[in-house]
């Protein structure tokens, strides 16, 4: 989400001129859309957490002090709203449900990952077959570069929390990479 | 692809290779009509729950008064309410305890309020029509089950009109 923002365009905005803010939606929905799908997997839930997040830029526009890029405000608006998704009660309560549910099945999600061309469709697949946390979790330090610490900060969870996730994260991927026969036992496509 | 997963970057190195969205999922009219309706939806169930709560405090208020069996202010009790009547919930009071009670508000409240003037001409409807639907019936020789279901509503609405009088008689005598 580096995709840089003109300092008039930005201003214009901030003053409300709506051409100014459609410029800035094109430039910015996209990262913010595949931004918040990493986060929390699924399609439509993060087109809702896309909305909710657009409307918080807009609202907030005029108290952007530009010490960061725009992008990278955004960016911080879009992952308070999918920690605060993943940190509600109702959404805890439904992971539980749903991960007792798949207890040595096949995560149903799989098959509703777009179907990305070339070789980024396996870790698509892999990716999605996460717990939603553990997702958030390995995509907060892996790419986003936050430490346990932070990410402990952030889900409001103890620093082995975010070190348990994350390593059990990475056992399940790897166990998708390796093991072919585990795979094939699980796709359904 | 077999990538080596354990440390941090090769990773983050393939997620963050990942392709991106191409296009935002709709354009800005599209996201500026579901935030309007956003918005608008919001507004009204603010507005409905501000009413909501009002409307509970005031049920609230006429209950209390009601189980705490509190006397009717010095002019209510030296005018209207002059005959022995037991402060029963009126869901549970016998139709003509109620009749009766009803009988004995003032006929017009010194102070009317819209609302609850139309509260109780609704009720007064709907009491009435029943009683043609009672007449009717009983012309008829209908199911006693009919009968009584039709009993039922009307002690029901008799006993919702109880409260709402009785509400609106405190209310004039706190003026």
């Amino acid at each position: 989400m580096d995709t840089a923002v003109p300092d008039e365009v930005l201003a214009r905005a901030c003053l409300g001129d709506e051409t100014a803010r459609e410029a800035i939606y094109r430039t910015l929905a996209p990262a913010t859309l595949t931004f918040i799908r990493r986060m929390v997997g699924q399609r439509a839930l993060a087109e809702d957490i896309f909305q909710d997040t657009m409307m918080a830029l807009y609202e907030r526009l005029p108290q952007f002090r530009r010490e960061a890029p725009l992008g990278a405000w955004l960016r911080q608006i879009a992952l308070n709203r999918c920690l605060m998704y993943l940190r509600s009660p109702w959404q805890r309560a439904r992971m539980r449900l749903e991960s007792s549910e798949l207890a040595g099945g096949c995560a149903p999600n799989m098959l509703a990952v777009p179907g990305y061309r070339g070789e980024s469709i396996d870790l698509e697949r892999a990716l999605a077959t996460l717990a939603p946390t553990a997702r958030a979790v390995v995509w907060m330090f892996e790419v986003e570069g936050y430490s346990h610490e932070e990410i402990a900060r952030a889900f409001g969870r103890s620093v082995s929390f975010s070190k348990s996730q994350l390593a059990r994260a990475h056992a399940r991927l790897r166990a998708w990479f390796e093991p072919q026969e585990i795979r094939q036992s699980c796709t359904l496509i | 692809m077999h990538p080596d997963l354990a440390p941090r970057g090769p990773l983050g190195r393939l997620l963050r290779a990942l392709p991106e969205e191409a296009q935002p999922p709709y354009d800005f009219h599209e996201f500026r009509r579901r935030a309007a309706a956003q918005m608008e939806t919001a507004h009204s169930s603010r507005k409905g729950h501000l009413l909501a709560t009002a409307a509970s405090i005031a049920v609230l208020a006429v209950v209390l008064l009601l189980r705490l069996g509190l006397s009717p202010s010095p002019r209510i009790a030296s005018g209207a309410l002059t005959a022995p009547v037991v402060v029963t919930p009126a869901g549970s009071a016998r139709p003509e305890v109620m009749e009766r009670w009803l009988a004995g508000f003032p006929e017009d409240p010194a102070l009317v309020r819209v609302g609850t003037r139309a509260a109780v001409t609704g009720l007064e409807d709907r009491i009435a029509q029943l009683d043609d639907l009672l007449s009717a019936a009983r012309l008829e020789r209908a199911q006693r089950a009919r009968l009584d279901a039709l009993q039922q509503e009307r002690t029901r609405l008799l006993g919702a009109l109880v409260q709402v009088r009785y509400a609106e008689t405190l209310a004039d005598a706190a003026q």
